[in-house]
């Protein structure tokens, strides 16, 4: 078949006729902004390409931007030659190692990337289930969740915010508001410890908080 | 004084020209009316004497005033068409749905530095988009548009066109030499080479046609499509659009239609100013309105080629199928409707009398309200001089479509307009959409392209033509 001579060219003509009826992908701009959830924030992230090396020009558009500053940045410009930065001289630092790791070809770990990793979904369909896809029960259906997982994966996210129509940063919001909900694997019990010992005040502080929310007076 | 000759010398030569020629224009013509004005028939008399000559200084005038809408109106196209084909909006800003943005453009072209680069031959380097430009106009000169619309009806129509089209690589050429650059003279050869390469197909394709027509004359020709008495029977014939030389000269429309894309510079065969890979070919050292010449020609070449098409193989203002005769048949079948066969809408306004002058006065208004109020009834949200507005374009759109009808219905050459400028938009649009499909080919494939198939193939559709025209005998 695809030696019959303009068939290629036929089909072509086709999807090009078909796209030129299909509904367009702009979106005119200064009429009509994105549905942005209110909680939104985002979530701050350096990539990589396949090759390790950082994506990041160190063009300071992002903390040009950034409304409260708290985007800090630093770096060379390409030929190592200046120490650019942006935002207070003590917390910039140092730009990538250029195409050291390049030149390696190796892909490069990531632990950023360890948050994305995708995980079996069975057990959070589970706990969907359980709580009918209420996004009104989303405190249950989060802590379920960490019952499963022993925290709360990324994707684990995700798929609540698609089985229940809720904003993810809304999720986020509401895992990040309750301390006993964690986004990261959680650490060895002395490790936690050790952490506690370094913020006693946070912990004091929190104490506090706990025992406003239930209506004792602080002692 | 010194004013005036130091903006003179400002001018550009091609500026210098037109500053010269449109204000004679202008004398020439407030001198000519005044002339009628005062000796009346005398003078009208000399210019019926001249005939030939009058039609076609006002035939080059209309042409040459008409080209840039159409160019303007091609460009948008493309914007719009290949736009909507990669999923964008395309330009949606300037004017409704972004019609003026060519317009916008073309201003634009006309505001830019006019450079001429140091070592270049300024003489052949400023009229080389002259005479590109002036090529593709020529060409439209002999393009019947209608019945009696049309500039020149010549015996010789078809090779004139040919030939004349055949100077744009004169022009090109000039462009590629008198640049001063490398790049530039690379951009003209290899235009030169494609387009003489593509000469021979395209000319061969429609010999083949003109073995069967028996006639140069781009007029004929479109006669020969239509309705006409046929020599042999001596019978009516051709009233539809079985009699197009498509379905005769299939093949002969197929070499012409690809040879066509290559004459004029046009995807997949656009290799001379490939925007996206060599800077601009012929056209790297142009700036300003000479650049703009050279695209205006490219999208003028876009009509002329999709015209020609129209006239050669596909009926020219000719209707494709024949509305009285379906009439005629309907009205023998049954006799519920009468179905009027021979249309004639004879208007005369004075036979109403008085009440004319209060029909002209009243209906813009009374149809602007009882347009407007079912807008204002229905729908409880839309203010008053919405739906008055609302109402008032709709009258508009009403008339217009309603004069545009009258006219189709009364004037033959309004009819064959409509039908000429479809067809030939609808070859535009194939032309963009081509343009929005296809990548663009090697210059080796364009070469063996050329001379191993389509060659080869316009001598076969020749050769088989004839012999099919010895066998059955015309």
């Amino acid at each position: 078949m695809s030696f019959v001579p303009g068939l290629g060219m036929a089909k072509g003509l086709f999807l090009t006729l078909r796209r030129f009826f299909a509904p367009k992908a702009t979106i005119r701009y200064p009429e009509v902004k994105a549905d942005v959830p209110h909680k939104f924030r985002g979530r701050l992230q350096l990539l990589y390409d396949e090759w390790g090396t950082l994506k990041c020009e160190t063009c300071f558009q992002c903390a040009q931007a950034c409304p409260v500053e708290c985007i800090d940045m630093g770096g060379m410009d390409t030929k190592g030659r200046y120490h650019v930065h942006w935002g207070a001289p003590e917390t910039y630092g140092e730009r990538r190692e250029e195409s050291a790791l390049r030149r390696s070809g190796r892909p490069v770990p990531d632990p950023a990337y360890d948050h994305f990793a995708p995980i079996d979904l069975a057990a959070v369909d589970a706990v969907l289930d359980e709580h009918d896809h209420d996004p009104a029960k989303m405190l249950q259906i989060l802590e379920g969740t960490q019952a499963a997982y022993g925290h709360l994966p990324v994707a684990a996210l995700k798929r609540i915010s698609e089985a229940t129509g809720a904003w993810y940063a809304m999720i986020y919001g509401t895992a990040s508001y309750y301390r006993h909900l964690r986004f990261e694997v959680p650490a060895a019990a002395a490790q936690t410890a050790a952490l506690a010992e370094r913020r006693p005040s946070e912990t004091a502080y929190g104490s506090a908080l706990d025992a406003a929310l239930s209506g004792k007076r602080p002692n | 004084m010194t004013a005036v000759s130091r903006a003179w010398g400002r001018l550009t030569l091609p500026g210098k020209v037109v500053f010269t020629i449109v204000p004679l224009l202008v004398l020439l013509t407030i001198a000519l009316v005044v002339a009628i004005g005062l000796f009346g028939t005398l003078v009208v008399d000399i210019l019926i004497a001249n005939i030939g000559i009058v039609r076609f200084v006002v035939a080059v005038t209309i042409i040459l005033l008409l080209s840039p809408p159409i160019a303007f109106v091609i460009i948008y196209m493309e914007m719009k068409i290949i736009a909507l084909m990669n999923l964008r909006l395309g330009p949606d800003r300037v004017g409704p749905w972004g019609t003026l943005l060519s317009t916008v453009h073309g201003l634009k072209v006309l505001m830019k530095e006019d450079f001429t680069p140091t070592g270049a031959d300024a003489v052949v380097f400023t009229w080389a988009p002259v005479v590109v430009f002036a090529s593709t106009i020529m060409a439209v000169l002999v393009i019947p548009f209608a019945p009696g619309l049309f500039g020149q009806d010549m015996n010789i129509a078809l090779l004139y066109f040919f030939a004349v089209g055949g100077l744009t690589i004169v022009g090109l050429l000039m462009a590629g030499w008198s640049s001063f650059n490398k790049y530039s003279l690379l951009g003209g050869l290899r235009s030169a080479a494609q387009i003489v390469s593509y000469e021979i197909p395209l000319t061969l394709s429609v010999v083949g046609l003109l073995i069967l027509a028996g006639t140069m004359s781009l007029n004929q020709l479109v006669e020969l499509q239509g309705p006409h008495l046929d020599a042999a029977t001596g019978q009516m014939t051709g009233a539809w659009f079985t009699d197009w030389f498509v379905f005769r000269q299939p093949l002969g429309f197929l070499i012409f239609f690809i040879a066509a894309t290559a004459e004029g510079n046009r995807t997949p065969f656009d290799l001379t100013e490939a925007d996206s890979e060599i800077v601009a070919g012929f056209g790297t050292e142009y700036s300003g309105m000479r650049f703009g010449f050279f695209y205006f020609a490219e999208y003028i070449n876009v009509f002329v080629l999709s015209a020609l098409t129209v006239v050669l193989f596909l009926g020219g203002w000719n209707a494709p199928f024949d509305i009285n005769g379906i009439f005629a048949w309907l009205n023998s079948v049954q006799s519920v409707v009468t179905f009027p066969t021979a249309f004639a809408w004879d208007v005369n306004p004075a036979a109403v009398g008085l009440p004319l002058l209060f029909i002209v006065a009243l209906a813009p208004v009374l149809a602007t309200l009882i347009l407007g109020a079912p807008f204002y009834l229905l729908r409880s949200s839309t203010k008053w001089w919405h739906a008055i507005l609302i109402g008032f374009v709709l009258f508009n759109v009403l008339v217009v479509g309603l004069l545009l009808v009258w006219a189709y219905v009364n004037f033959e050459w309004a009819a064959g307009l409509f039908w000429f400028l479809g067809k030939t938009f609808a070859f535009v649009y194939l032309f963009v959409w081509l343009r929005g499909t296809l990548p663009r080919v090697r210059i080796d494939q364009l070469m063996g392209f050329a001379w191993k198939w389509l060659l080869p193939a316009s001598l076969l559709n020749l050769f088989v033509t004839a012999a099919a025209v010895l066998v059955i005998g015309g």
